[in-house]
């Protein structure tokens, strides 16, 4: 039987691939194979934990709730085409230490190659 | 706590800590919950050896958690893996924290200092106290050491800083 957390985290991913159009809580209930009771106290439980909103909504006459991702998720893009992200010196890399950002030839090439410098040097 | 991060972060996060054969196992773990070593060399084809590399990079990340149980009849323990998505968002957010820390020191160190340099590509800059002491020539080429101007190596780093300052604020 899965866990309740693992429910929980489902629902989650469920509910942030709907984006701005949302999901029934009747048919999220439906896609994580759960019972009713089950799927509106996970949606709660998103609620409460500010992850998700509810907007009561009328489907088939009977009153259910349309579930919105109330947060972006995390992103990692906005380091991944730095070249600290897959160094394995990073744990070391400090300055004045034994690897410093202040003379790391990757991340010279790295700048270099935004900055569309001609000629640029070889490193730091 | 529930993670609130998607499989494509998930993936990425994965190829950060091993490559990819870490995404291979990640997933592996994902579709199952959770595994022993052999399991998931059955669902990845990766050799035991390397799934266990990978499983303890993972661990040493906290992305994994793992039980250890004693197998009754051989006497040897098995380890159980299952991810830990509630610490995904922290993985993320210490990385963007170095991150942001590495490019600070190098915004200071690139504000601090004039460089020179003789143009040749396969040459190095070299600061204005080091080329005082070189009497303004190239240590490898010898050629001579005019002014580098790297206010558009100061820019992209005061915007990159930037960036993650907003997001690591947003998040």
């Amino acid at each position: 039987m899965p866990r309740r957390n693992d429910l929980e985290n489902r629902a989650l991913q469920i509910v942030m691939g709907k984006g701005s159009e949302g999901i029934l809580q009747s048919d999220l209930w439906r896609e994580l194979k759960a019972n009713s009771r089950d799927g509106s106290r996970i949606s709660l439980k998103l609620e409460v934990k500010n992850l998700i909103k509810r907007e009561k909504e009328m489907s088939n006459g009977r009153w259910t709730y349309r579930l919105f991702v109330k947060r972006h998720p995390l992103e990692i893009d906005s380091v991944l085409d730095i070249p600290c992200v897959t160094c394995p010196d990073i744990p070391k890399c400090e300055a004045g230490g034994e690897v410093s950002p202040a003379l790391c030839e990757n991340l010279t090439h790295w700048l270099l190659s935004l900055t569309d410098t001609e000629k640029s040097p070889k490193v730091a | 706590m529930t993670a609130f991060i998607d499989d494509d972060s998930l993936r990425k996060i994965a190829n950060i800590v091993g490559g990819e054969d870490a995404i291979r196992v990640v997933m592996a773990l994902k579709d199952v919950g959770e595994a022993t070593d052999d399991q998931i060399l059955m669902k990845t084809s990766i050799k035991l050896n390397d799934v266990r590399k990978i499983l303890f990079k993972l661990y040493d990340h906290s992305i994994v958690q793992c039980d250890r149980i004693r197998d009754e009849k051989t006497g040897w323990i098995i380890f159980h893996w299952r991810l830990q998505p509630d610490q995904l968002e922290g993985f993320i957010k210490n990385y963007k924290r170095k991150i942001r820390k590495i490019l600070e020191t190098r915004l200071d160190y690139e504000k601090g200092h004039d460089f020179y340099y003789c143009y040749n590509p396969t040459c190095s800059r070299v600061t204005f106290e080091d080329a005082v002491e070189l009497v303004f020539h190239c240590p490898n080429c010898s050629n001579p050491l005019k002014y580098f101007d790297n206010s558009k190596i100061v820019e992209v780093l005061e915007k990159k800083v930037n960036q993650l300052d907003n997001e690591l604020k947003e998040e």
